[in-house]
């Protein structure tokens, strides 16, 4: 099984040393690059350092710290991971979503000698509203507090506090020591009164259930293809069955699946997560997501959502482009309801007239015709970017309000 | 494979959202394996024909078999090549004893800046894999460049759930990443199980195969057995040898790569 997994966390905490202890200790290491690293240490007159593995920008280097997101995989005994290093500073929120955004599991990272710090909170609470639902808490730099096992249940009942309040109950907590191997991929000699399993044990027990939603295909383009009209896209959620009878949205077009074709096939049916093209009876365009007339997709013109900003300021009124799937749309910051602390998830201001960098709120928006659907019931559908030249925020959508 | 399924799904509709977005895209192509997978993945995107324009970089070092790849696949698909060459650096005698990093500056990145500027492409497909180098594991799906063909590498866009940047006023084109996502070893499974046509040059002859091809003078071979696919897949499961460790302008100096790439390089 392939699991996508997120280390988060404050700055300085581990999260780059942790990820490279594990490469490191699943032998996913090539030889010759731990030597490379050597020698950059000496030349930047440095320890060796587990973080060096993904730290790869010279400026990374020069500043001891991880700026952007980075991508890599190894396979333990048991899954193939994709594990996703974020940067812990405030300033690179961005990169932090970016890496964040496709991430089955998160890894929180917390310094057993800090406890909780700035961006443990902030990423908590995004991983949250990213929709992860699985996230498991190292306590890191064990070694640095003696292995007490004192300070490790300090820390965690003051973070189960934190986490209970983004809706995470029974999370588990791993003392660790990333520097030492202690708990990241082998078992801590240090640690005798810790009997749950290592991180990397942890992992391999997760599984990713799937529960099999409404259909939900979106439109990207029409291609002609031999003299046909193929309508490409993807299959969000459901099946899409040849013969089945659908409805597009906001285009408001029933149409018949005639055929179901990739390159040199026809399909009978197509499954979430499937890139297909499609040979339906009508005209229909990009931005259109089909469904089944039973559960139809229902396209809308005003929703709340909670978004996260990245750009200087958002103001009552002003007006952005809204990309949900294919569809892009003009919309309006019609009301905000509340500003919300990223940190805390506790809301600062009832109706405030803008929001600023870095920080989260509960918007109503209005906009031209879009088809959105609730995060908890067809998340694919439910999420999106908000962008005024550059994508300047995201979020994901609490309530519609239907159109006629 | 369920694993190659999921991977060439995504890489499908990111290619289909760069068609849909770019008013003139292109495809970059090595005639190396990565590139090979994403012409198929090209066709499998457009249900047979690729409808834009692949490139070749021309630096006038290549090995002979991969001219003679090159053509043979670029009749068979039916491709519309375009070949770019700086034939004025070719003129100069421009060179490796010039150094790596002018060299591939001149004869690849300023040779792809011309072609660019010519045809007016404003979207650039490329083939670069996160697992083949740090510096590459930090790339985006849609990654913006300005007209100097810079890479600001400090201050990449946001990219999230499949929405990926815009084009922005202060940018000339694009560079598109759709199998960013994919292993050394997911490609070589995909060349097996779509049959795929190989340069034999990956092929071990008297114990050596090239794992990466680039241009003769600063390619070598590695020490290997494996002379077919299934060899290839099952080394590359047991090795810890970095793939580009033939690929001298990656050694040359720490960053070398960081810099070549900052200035445009693939």
């Amino acid at each position: 099984m392939k699991i996508n997994v997120v280390i988060v966390g404050h700055v300085d905490h581990g999260k780059s040393t942790l990820i490279g202890r594990l490469l490191y200790d699943s032998e996913s290491i090539n030889e010759g690059r731990v030597e490379e690293i050597q020698k950059l240490a000496e030349e930047y007159k440095r320890r060796f350092e587990f973080a060096y593995f993904l730290d790869s920008f010279d400026d990374e280097l020069k500043e001891e710290r991880t700026i952007d997101t980075t991508g890599v995989m190894f396979k333990s005994r048991k899954n193939l991971y994709s594990i996703t290093d974020v940067p812990g500073h405030k300033e690179f929120i961005k990169n932090m979503l970016t890496g964040a955004s496709h991430s089955d599991v998160a890894v929180l990272v917390v310094a057993a000698n800090e406890g909780i710090q700035e961006q443990t909170g902030r990423h908590a609470f995004l991983v949250h509203m990213l929709g992860i639902k699985k996230l498991f808490v190292v306590i890191n730099k064990m070694d640095i507090v003696d292995y007490s096992k004192k300070v490790f249940q300090d820390t965690r009942n003051k973070m189960s506090h934190l986490l209970a309040s983004f809706g995470y109950h029974d999370v588990p907590f791993i003392p660790g020591s990333a520097m030492e191997g202690d708990n990241i991929y082998k078992p801590s000699q240090h640690m005798k009164w810790y009997n749950g399993t290592t991180l990397i044990d942890t992992l391999d027990n997760v599984s990713v259930e799937r529960v099999v939603k409404p259909l939900r295909f979106v439109v990207q383009d029409t291609y002609s293809v031999d003299s046909e009209k193929v309508v490409v896209g993807r299959v969000e959620s459901g099946t899409l069955h040849v013969g089945d009878e659908v409805i597009f949205q906001p285009s408001n077009v029933i149409a018949k699946v005639q055929k179901i074709v990739v390159y040199q096939h026809d399909l009978a049916e197509a499954n979430r997560g499937d890139s297909i093209g499609i040979v339906v009876n009508k005209e229909v365009e990009r931005g259109d997501v089909c469904g089944l007339p039973k559960l139809p997709p229902i396209a809308v013109t005003e929703f709340l959502g909670e978004a996260v900003l990245l750009d200087k300021k958002l103001q009552e009124g002003d007006e952005v482009e809204l990309r949900c799937a294919t569809r892009w749309v003009k919309c309006r910051i019609q009301r905000i309801r509340e500003k919300i602390n990223s940190e805390t998830g506790e809301v600062i201001e009832n109706n405030p007239a803008e929001i600023s960098e870095n920080e989260a709120a509960l918007i109503e928006f209005s906009c031209e015709p879009v088809v959105v659907e609730k995060f908890s019931e067809i998340p694919e559908l439910g999420r999106f970017v908000l962008v005024r030249n550059k994508n300047i925020g995201a979020g994901i959508v609490l309530e519609t309000t239907s159109q006629k | 494979m369920p694993e190659l399924k999921d991977l060439e799904d995504r890489t499908l509709y990111i290619i289909r959202e760069a068609y849909a977005k770019f008013k003139k895209p292109a495809v970059l192509w090595s005639t190396g394996k990565d590139s090979t997978t994403m012409l198929w993945l090209c066709r499998k995107a457009f249900l047979g024909k690729i409808p834009f324009p692949v490139i070749h970089i021309d630096t006038g070092y290549k090995f002979r078999q991969m001219y003679e790849f090159r053509d043979r696949i670029a009749t068979e698909w039916g491709l519309d090549l375009v070949v770019a060459k700086n034939e004025e650096a070719m003129k100069e005698g421009v060179g490796p004893q010039n150094g790596k990093f002018e060299c591939c500056t001149r004869l690849k990145t300023q040779a792809l800046m011309e072609c660019l500027e010519k045809n007016g492409f404003d979207a650039l497909i490329l083939a670069i894999r996160r697992d083949e180098h740090g510096i590459r594991a930090k790339e985006r799906y849609f990654s913006p460049r300005d007209e100097s063909f810079k890479w600001n590498y400090k201050d990449q866009p946001l990219e999230m759930w499949d929405q990926y940047q815009s084009v922005t006023e202060d940018r000339t084109h694009t560079r598109v990443h759709p199998i960013l996502h994919w292993r050394e070893l997911d490609v070589w499974e995909y060349f097996k199980q779509e049959n795929l046509p190989v340069n034999p040059m990956y092929f071990a002859k008297n114990g050596k195969r090239y794992r990466s091809l680039g241009c003769e003078p600063c390619t070598n071979t590695i020490d290997s057995n494996a002379s077919n696919i299934d060899e290839i897949i099952e080394e590359l499961r047991t090795t810890r040898i970095a793939e580009r460790s033939g690929r001298a302008q990656d050694k040359e100096k720490a960053f070398t790569m960081q810099k070549l790439r900052a200035l445009g390089y693939m």
